[in-house]
């Protein structure tokens, strides 16, 4: 099925997020905008500190309420919208339609229960589960996860995990209720690179047979091709790049895609590539006018610090867009600012 | 779990020598010649030499130490000087009334403290939060005996819902009416230390990650606060409790005295009087015994509440 | 291309001069400053005893015993018929010397023990830990009593008594950041430059540590001066007739049925002096260091 002939399941549009510091409301996304398929995987990629986590915790409705807001934009999906939904209808959306794996595994899990209990839990309260039941169920999950010994360590607690088969009891978690979007928040990051390999492999594996949609969160370029359908590329709060994985890595187009391009990691160093950008993602409190990557950028323009671009389709494909006035300047009118 | 608990009582043996040999140091060594303390300026050469004998400090110093240490153990503590019966008996008879008083404030004490440090935590900044923070901080900087008079003068003095003086009477209603008082007293001194802990040890909890993933399971916030926060913020707060439990051994004397209730902290008031040095002697080896006993049920309470222990 | 920052290995800022961690601490912290200020005007209060105090604290006068605060009186008289508020006055002198004496002490004692502790390591800093941990484990009130007991109730042992209680934390204070510090690369080169342990130690970890340290004093001032009011409430305090706050409530609680202001005026004092410091020190403490609340 394509994405064309049917409404996308998760659809953002002109997500704004706010962090409040030092007492006034700085934007950490800026009209963020994107459409996710059923089944489809998008990979949000971007240095930390660019807003891939930010975009994640809004659509989850995970931001810390006292410090932070969307001030602007909808977050529809499977046709409602999530933006001002009650805590308590989100609640049996998360963990239920939309689930949420994180980057730490070895804080993740809560360190005085029980695996076996931490999975059953979901069981329990979006299916009604107690018992015998949840206990079947949770334990096929781990089987699925494939956690060796399952049976045996189905009682044990997080702390007689490795950080792999922790991150595993995560994706079993996540996958319990068959959720129809996963976000994955640098689900590898944390992890050795074998292991990491074998986790992306889980995931690719169980997303196929779940049938589930996907956003891959990573600041690794290089793990993008194996996985995603689609990327976008995220720079100080919005997306400066995305297109089709094929098609983004046979064109990059933004100075800043190229940059991430040239940095990714081979496999024997893990995230230590990064270090090739000159500077540094400006701090919230201080973007710079204009476009936002200017002062990093080797092909800035005057004009690059004065007006920021918008995300233009390419002449040559229109499903590829990027934020930038000298790569892509913007013929026809922009489609979302 | 087993296992866990033959290595603490294993590890509480060194912590308990130690403790008595301050207690011996401070007994025996420091005071140069306790005979002399006990009957004062102007006792005779005589008077001096049969007391040092009763004593045993008539004997080498390493010898001392070595008789101190073995009949501590054994529950030896010596007869006292005033009644001629032993220290043991004496303590026996006593320790009841404080044992319940001990319990009875650590209950109050959690029960007030960690609903309050927890709601406190869950306001953060707000006006409840602020007050609970500022009370907290007051209830600790009562000495016992102050907050303890207070208590006296307002709700038995004046309002004359409770006995002034003493135990009472001995059916259960006026035990209870005996014990409130100086139970709130304790009570509220402790909870205003596991006030304080909970809130910070909450704070800390609710900002973990594996907080977030309950959240993101779906898991109910109610649900999330019970079960798999409030088990994690109560580890630091059984520290604390350990602690205090020292404190509330030192308080509780204070209270005793304001009360005028039998216990612990009366016998060593009334051996301090009559200058009855093996029953001081011999209370301190007994509140050596207790903050080793102390310190083995908080490491053992950390064992029942923490998996991470229980299994190392 | 720049030269990468991220290349740069990240340099820690210097801590900031004590006293100025202090300043901020404040700022931060508005609890902090009604404390010192009350703190402050009680310091000046006992300061000037001899100038405001209306009457000779240790002055009896048959005639006007147990009276009830009056013009005359402010705070009332007691059973000998002295003036209540000149023995208060009188009595701060004393329970702030007692305080701030074995405070002082067992700052510099702890102190010196756990900066010695931490940079010598080892088996002896193992072991010097360990005998700080016991000395932790008995309660302030209860090491005092058994002190005081034993060599008898005077002001100098009175101060032992509660410098004793209070020298394992601040050993434990000092030892940490010095752990800390002494595996900086500076310290190293001091090392290499041949200067003296010794003045390794003053120069480069004493100003680390020194502002919690102070922060912490302020808290165990308020402990000492709590632990001193009750051992005098025992009656091991300093002897009689001298003024002391715990002796006063002693006294007044004999005549508690009849004469309650002598036992309410000077607890009221005693509150707020250690609510004052209590104040100040957690409010700077909660601003130097938040990590810090967990523990006690």
């Amino acid at each position: 099925m394509s994405a064309a002939t049917e409404a996308p399941l998760l659809e953002l549009d002109g997500l704004v997020t706010e962090f409040r510091t030092g007492g006034a409301w700085h934007a950490a996304l800026r009209g963020v905008s994107f459409a996710l398929a059923r089944n489809e995987t998008l990979a949000l990629v971007g240095e930390s500190g660019c807003g891939k986590s930010v975009t994640a915790l809004s659509i989850m409705g995970l931001l810390p309420p006292a410090n932070s807001r969307i001030a602007a934009g909808r977050i529809r999906f499977a046709g409602r919208d999530l933006v001002g939904l009650s805590e308590e209808a989100m609640r049996k959306l998360r963990g239920n339609e939309i689930s949420m794996i994180f980057q730490e595994p070895m804080t993740s899990l809560n360190p005085v229960l029980t695996v076996g209990f931490q999975v059953a839990e979901s069981l329990r309260y979006h299916r009604g589960m107690e018992g015998q039941a949840a206990r079947r169920a949770a334990l096929e999950l781990l089987d699925q996860v494939k956690i060796p010994a399952a049976a045996q360590r189905f009682d044990d607690y997080p702390h007689q995990f490795s950080g792999g088969m922790r991150q595993r009891v995560m994706i079993a978690m996540a996958l319990a209720c068959r959720p129809k979007l996963l976000l994955a928040d640098e689900p590898t990051t944390a992890l050795d690179v074998t292991i990491q390999a074998q986790v992306l492999a889980l995931l690719a594996e169980l997303k196929s047979a779940y049938g589930m949609a996907m956003i891959f969160i990573t600041h690794n370029l290089g793990v993008v091709a194996s996985i995603a359908d689609r990327v976008a590329v995220m720079y100080a709060g919005a997306i400066v790049e995305t297109a089709a994985v094929d098609e983004l890595f046979a064109r990059p187009t933004h100075p800043y895609t190229e940059a991430l391009l040239r940095t990714i990691p081979r496999v024997d160093e893990d995230s230590a590539g990064l270090a090739a950008i000159p500077g540094q993602v400006p701090p919230l409190s201080a973007m710079p006018p204009g476009c936002r990557f200017a002062p990093r950028c080797a092909l800035r323009e005057a004009e690059c610090e004065a007006t920021d671009p918008a995300l233009a389709p390419l002449p040559a494909a229109a499903d590829h867009r990027v934020r930038c006035r000298v790569r892509a300047p913007a013929t026809a009118a922009p489609r979302h600012a | 779990m087993i296992g866990y608990i033959v290595k603490r009582l294993l590890l509480a043996v060194p912590t308990l020598w130690a403790v008595l040999t301050i207690v011996f140091v401070l007994a025996r060594v420091l005071p140069g010649d306790p005979a002399q303390t006990i009957l004062g300026d102007q006792a005779t050469q005589e008077a001096l030499v049969a007391m040092r004998h009763r004593l045993g400090t008539d004997k080498p110093i390493a010898e001392q130490y070595a008789d101190f240490l073995a009949n501590a153990v054994r529950g030896r503590w010596g007869d006292s000087l005033v009644t001629g019966k032993p220290v043991l008996e004496e303590v026996g008879k006593v320790l009841p009334y404080s044992i319940d008083l001990t319990v009875s404030a650590i209950v109050l004490g959690a029960l007030i403290g960690v609903p309050l440090g927890t709601w406190s935590a869950l306001h953060r900044n707000a006006a409840f939060d602020y007050i609970a923070r500022l009370g907290s901080l007051l209830g600790l900087s009562f000495p016992a005996f102050v907050s303890a008079i207070m208590l006296l003068l307002a709700f038995a003095i004046e309002l004359r819902w409770f006995p002034v003086i003493g135990a009472g009477g001995s059916g259960p209603w006026e035990r209870l009416r005996a014990i409130t008082l100086p139970t709130v007293n304790l009570g509220i001194i402790m909870a205003a230390y596991v006030t304080r802990v909970t809130r910070s040890s909450m704070l800390e909890v609710l900002g973990e990650d594996y907080i977030r993933t309950a959240r993101a399971k779906g898991v109910p916030s109610r649900v999330i606060l019970w079960r798999h926060a409030l088990r994690n913020a109560l580890i630091p707060v059984v520290t604390v409790v350990g602690l205090y439990l020292g404190i509330l051994i030192g308080n509780s004397v204070l209270t005793e005295i304001v009360f005028n209730r039998s216990g612990l902290g009366k016998l060593i008031v009334s051996a301090l009087d009559q200058r009855d040095y093996t029953v001081l002697q011999g209370m301190m080896v007994v509140y050596a015994f207790a903050i080793v006993l102390v310190n083995l049920l908080t490491d053992l309470t950390y064992g029942f509440i923490d998996p991470r222990i229980k299994r190392q | 291309m720049t030269e990468s920052i991220a290349a740069v290995p990240v340099e820690r800022p210097a801590a900031a001069h004590w006293l100025l961690q202090l300043r901020r601490a404040f700022n931060a912290n508005a609890t902090s400053w009604v404390g010192l200020v009350v703190f402050l005007v009680i310091v000046a209060l006992a300061l000037l005893a001899p100038l405001i105090a209306p009457y000779d604290p240790l002055d009896q006068d048959i005639i006007s015993r147990l009276e009830g605060p009056s013009a005359a009186h402010w705070f009332g008289t007691d059973s000998y018929g002295r003036d209540t508020l000149s023995r208060l006055l009188w009595g701060a002198r004393l329970s702030l010397v007692i305080g701030s004496v074995s405070i002082l002490s067992a700052m510099l004692i702890g102190g010196t023990i756990g900066i010695v502790s931490g940079y010598v390591g080892g088996k002896f800093d193992l072991v010097v830990m360990q005998a700080m941990d016991v000395l932790l484990s008995f309660p302030s009130l209860i090491m005092g009593l058994m002190v005081v007991a034993m060599l008898g109730p005077s002001m100098g042992n009175l101060i032992i008594a509660i410098a004793l209680t209070a020298i394992a934390p601040f050993a434990r204070i000092a030892r940490a950041p010095t752990i800390a510090v002494k595996e900086r690369d500076y310290i190293e080169a001091c090392r290499a430059l041949g200067y003296s342990d010794l003045r390794i130690m003053a120069v480069h970890i004493l100003p680390n540590i020194m502002a919690e340290i102070l922060v912490m004093g302020s808290l165990w001032l308020a402990t000492a001066i709590r632990t001193e009011a009750s051992l005098s409430f025992i009656g091991l305090g300093v002897r009689p007739p001298v003024a002391t706050w715990g002796g006063m409530i002693r006294e007044g609680f004999e005549n508690i049925l009849d004469s309650a202001w002598l036992s309410i005026f000077p607890s009221l004092a005693i509150l707020l002096v250690v609510f004052s410091l209590n104040m100040l020190g957690d409010g700077l403490r909660d601003a130097i260091d938040p990590k810090l609340r967990g523990g006690e």
